[in-house]
């Protein structure tokens, strides 16, 4: 199937920008079809923001183009179909979400669903509040439903659950995913691995300002089927060589793409094992896995 | 269009009438001065050419120093950046700035003629009101679009020195404080060519019901569309470059 770059969400080639003599980005590729979600991933530093902020059309790239829905970024027609949140803490202390909310929707020339983005955000009994003295977490929400405000069919969510409590996160994961499923395309970053895997359907890796790795998680997963193998052991017992394995703490553990030989070859010699689990191996570990045997797409 | 800048027009009111921490001085400060500098000038002609001047140096004092600056400082938040990813033009913002300028000078030029009844025999016709009010909104414009121009060029940091290097000499350059007539000739060369003292020279006409010249307005005109040219450049100059969002991405992420 090959998708025309008007029909992407977002479509970008060889994105590069460089501020003075830092290069903060070399050569960034990425695509994303209506009702996907990507995550974003890599360390501070890797150029993550600046990716997103030229996505969003903050900043335009030195090289190479990123489109929107067949739109250059930040084009006028590119933001009336994007959505983003504001950095969490900077919401103007004299304003209440209504008064915001209302505001935002305004630039997007609709009124706002107020009652649904209260139901969906739980700001029932802050819509009416002044910004200020708002928790982190509150603030936080504020600013999730500012995202989706406007109708937007792509979305930018730079680190949205900072801050939440655990079911203000899986309430949002919810929306998110229902957002996704309504044809929604969404951009995500995360330093929770779990909130990525539960909401994306694809990843890419950024690395010194390059895409390392990006392609669907259940691709990723397929290329490359690991399992941990995690057991105790006696306390005065090593396990033998040919195993490979490490220990963690109290346990042991082998990561290996052939589960079942290494198992019967540890019952074989009678390898006096407890408590074995047996899982595949978590994304972040399986990409640091493909990293290091230097796999690229 | 019109319904983009009056959300903003909206937004911006509501953050601003709801700091009174910040619009009271703001609006008391030049009718302060007045009281101290300009009103014990007697009466007469003397007392309307006070008058004037200290309600051009409120134009000033609050569109340039005031909004000029609060623009600087907005530029570089997380929200501002934001707003910029809304859709929508630039211009309504813009506009809508300088229609809360406008605002909040007329009140800080109001107390100044208030001051004036009060403490003056101050005495003008109609029409002169009338001419005073209209240089003053001219003015606004003006005052307001070279305050943003140099909030949009100037750090965050660097615009509160900065104005205050800009405004404070062009009050006095302009005749604000001392009469053009007062001043030595090489300043008053100087004098000629500057904004502030256009917006003098057409505020006296007006009270003393002199016509407008073309020079004056001219050099009015010359200033604003420097001024809205230098925006316009700050404005694309912004899309390209790097804004401070990084370094709050940074210990956000820590």
């Amino acid at each position: 199937m090959t998708l025309h770059s008007s029909d992407l969400a977002i479509h970008a080639r060889g994105l590069a920008k460089r501020f003075g003599a830092v290069q903060a980005v070399s050569r960034i590729d990425l695509d994303l079809a209506p009702g996907e979600a990507l995550g974003l991933l890599g360390m501070n530093g890797a150029g993550k923001s600046t990716t997103l902020s030229m996505l969003m059309g903050l900043r335009a790239p030195d090289a190479g183009q990123a489109l929107v829905f067949g739109h250059p970024a930040g084009s006028p027609a590119a933001r009336r179909w994007t959505g983003a949140t504001p950095q969490a803490t900077d919401l103007p202390d004299q304003v209440t979400p209504r008064e915001i909310l209302t505001y935002a929707a305004q630039r997007y020339g609709m009124a706002p669903a107020i009652d649904r983005l209260i139901a969906d955000f739980g700001l029932g009994d802050l819509i009416d509040r002044r910004v200020a003295g708002f928790s982190g977490g509150q603030m936080r929400r504020v600013a999730l439903a500012l995202a989706f405000v406007g109708q937007p069919r792509l979305v930018f969510l730079d680190e949205p659950t900072a801050g939440l409590d655990s079911a203000a996160q899986d309430a949002f994961r919810a929306m998110a995913r229902s957002y996704v499923a309504q044809g929604g395309a969404l951009v995500l970053t995360s330093h929770h691995w779990d909130e990525i895997e539960s909401i994306c359907s694809s990843i890419a890796v950024i690395d010194r300002g390059e895409t390392v790795l990006a392609g669907r998680i259940d691709a990723i997963r397929g290329r490359a089927r690991i399992t941990r193998l995690a057991f105790d052991l006696p306390p005065d017992l090593v396990p033998p060589l040919w195993l490979g394995a490490s220990q963690d703490g109290a346990r042991w553990q082998v990561e290996t793409s052939d589960s079942d030989t290494v198992l019967r070859r540890m019952v074989a010699e009678a390898l006096p094992f407890a408590n074995l689990t047996l899982q595949p191996l978590e994304l972040k570990d399986l990409i640091h896995h493909l990293r290091q045997g230097g796999t690229r797409p | 269009m019109i319904r983009h800048l009056f959300a903003e027009l909206v937004l911006t009111l509501r953050v601003l009438f709801r700091q009174p921490g910040f619009w009271i001085p703001t609006v008391l400060f030049p009718a302060m001065l007045y009281a101290f500098f300009g009103a014990n000038s007697g009466g007469g002609a003397w007392a309307a050419n006070a008058m004037a001047s200290f309600a051009i140096y409120a134009v000033l004092g609050v569109g340039f120093f005031q909004f000029g600056v609060s623009v600087a400082q907005d530029r570089a938040s997380p929200f501002a950046t934001w707003q910029r990813s809304l859709p929508g033009s630039a211009l309504p913002q813009w506009v809508a700035r300088i229609i809360a300028a406008v605002i909040f000078v007329t009140i800080a030029v109001a107390l100044v003629i208030a001051l004036a009844h009060v403490m003056t025999d101050v005495g003008l016709p109609n029409s002169a009101w009338i001419r005073l009010a209209t240089v003053c909104l001219m003015a606004t414009v003006t005052a307001t679009l070279m305050g943003i121009a140099l909030g949009c060029v100037a750090s965050a940091r660097a615009a509160v020195p900065l104005a205050n290097l800009v405004y404070l000499p062009l009050a006095y350059l302009g005749g604000l404080w001392v009469p053009p007539m007062a001043m030595p000739a090489t300043i008053n060369a100087i004098s000629e060519w500057t904004p502030t003292r256009a917006m003098g020279e057409l505020a006296w006409a007006a009270i003393e019901g002199r016509a407008w010249t073309l020079q004056d307005l001219g050099l009015l005109a010359a200033w604003t569309l420097a001024a809205a040219a230098l925006v316009g450049v700050a404005q694309i100059r912004q899309r390209r470059t790097f804004w401070p969002a990084q370094s709050g991405q940074a210990s956000r992420n820590s």
